[in-house]
């Protein structure tokens, strides 16, 4: 699966749906959006292996 | 999932309220929350100029977008904080949004202006950089929408941004910050009325506004942030949150409705005599104010500073 922002590969084996992938990579759902390909997804979105995920981080400090 | 309004395929599901939307009925969505902030509080009243303080990122620019879809006339003021790339970068979104909607952003350069920046300021004081920050940001603000006559400042301060204030606040139980805590700041002498105009919605929303508009906002976190207490505290609430939905929301509204009524004694006592600063005009219980005297420590007047601490992640 790759992800972009950083652009990495990562190696999860789809379909996966959202919740499982942030679960497996120890995100919290509540601080990210996850876009997949140019769309904004729900937590229950199938992702699968040749997807282009981008995982955005929502939290900000200032 | 579904959109809760329409049916259709959703784009955001948002647990809070146990609902998920597509993407219109999500925009109306978060037009209805500002709607309804501003209606709750009394933040607005017809014919009031309002002063947007822009800095490029989601909150300022999803703000400034969704005054303007509710029809409310506002300009924007972006603050130079002379932070490297960072500020270069904020300061291009905040002008390109401005220019491509044809809205008026006034710029204030603090190092063109003042003559320091908030690097300097920091190096010069000795503290973490957000306090010198955040009182400079507050003060001309202020300074600004008093100079051109606007009757409100409204910043992007969300409902996790809030809800992490909060938490900050009451694990040292500053009574006097706690009394001060509100979406509406009415107006003084000297000091034009603050509003929060985004605290029904939170940081996940706001940034899904911005995708889901096309907003380019900056999405680089400010460098200085990091290590900012701030952020430790909104890990703890969204990891509450993830647990037991609603409970930032529940947190932060039951504190409007039921908590701060009970400091707000506090808050008026520590707020003392005000009296003009010989400098700038600005109230100020002390000899100078908060800003004239970082300033004069950080452009190298040797005045010794004593920053009183800000309220957590202002
Ligand atoms: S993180 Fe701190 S230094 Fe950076 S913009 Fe926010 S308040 Fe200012
Ligand atoms: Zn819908
Ligand atoms: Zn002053």
């Amino acid at each position: 699966m790759l992800l972009r922002n950083p652009r990495r590969e990562i190696e999860i084996a789809g379909p996966i749906t959202v919740v499982k992938l942030l679960q497996q990579l120890q995100i919290n759902p509540e601080t990210v959006l996850l876009i997949q390909g140019d769309t904004l997804v729900t937590r229950d979105a199938l992702l699968s292996d040749g997807d282009d995920i981008e995982i955005r981080p929502v939290t900000s400090g200032g | 999932m579904k959109c809760r309004r329409c049916r259709g395929p959703a784009v955001i599901d948002i647990r809070r309220h146990n609902a998920a939307f597509c993407r219109d009925c999500f925009l109306r969505h978060c037009r209805e929350q500002v709607k309804r902030a501003i209606k709750d509080h009394e933040m607005i009243v017809p014919g009031d100029r309002v002063l947007v303080a822009v800095s490029g990122g989601k909150d300022s620019l999803a703000l400034w977008d969704l005054l303007a879809e509710l029809e409310i006339e506002a300009d924007g003021l972006y603050l130079g904080l002379g932070i490297g790339d960072y500020s270069d970068e904020s300061g291009r979104h905040a002008r390109d949004f401005a220019v491509a909607r044809g809205r008026r952003l006034i710029e204030v350069d603090l190092r063109e202006e003042y003559g320091f920046d908030v690097p300097v300021a920091a190096a010069a004081t000795r503290r973490a950089p957000c306090g010198a920050c955040g009182l400079s940001k507050r003060h001309l603000f202020n300074d600004v929408a008093l100079r051109e006559g606007y009757d409100a400042i409204a910043t992007g301060h969300n409902l996790d941004d809030e809800a992490a204030v909060l938490l900050g606040n009451v694990l040292r139980w500053e009574t006097g910050y706690l009394g001060r805590q509100a979406p509406v700041l009415p107006n003084a002498p000297g000091f034009v009325r603050k509003i929060k105009p985004l605290v029904r919605l939170g940081e996940r929303e706001m940034a899904a506004y911005c995708v889901l508009t096309g907003i380019d906002y900056q999405v680089d976190e400010c460098p200085m942030a990091q290590g900012n207490r701030h952020l430790g505290l909104k890990e703890v609430l969204d990891a509450l949150e993830e647990r037991s939905a609603g409970a930032k929301a529940a947190f932060l509204f039951g504190f409007y409705d039921r908590g701060r009524e009970h400091f707000l004694e506090e808050a008026a006592a520590e707020r003392g005599d005000l009296r003009p600063c010989p400098e700038c005009g600005s109230p100020t219980t002390s000899e100078l104010c908060a800003f004239c005297t970082l300033r004069d420590r950080a452009t190298g007047e040797n005045v010794p500073v004593h920053l009183r601490r800000a309220p957590v992640g202002d």
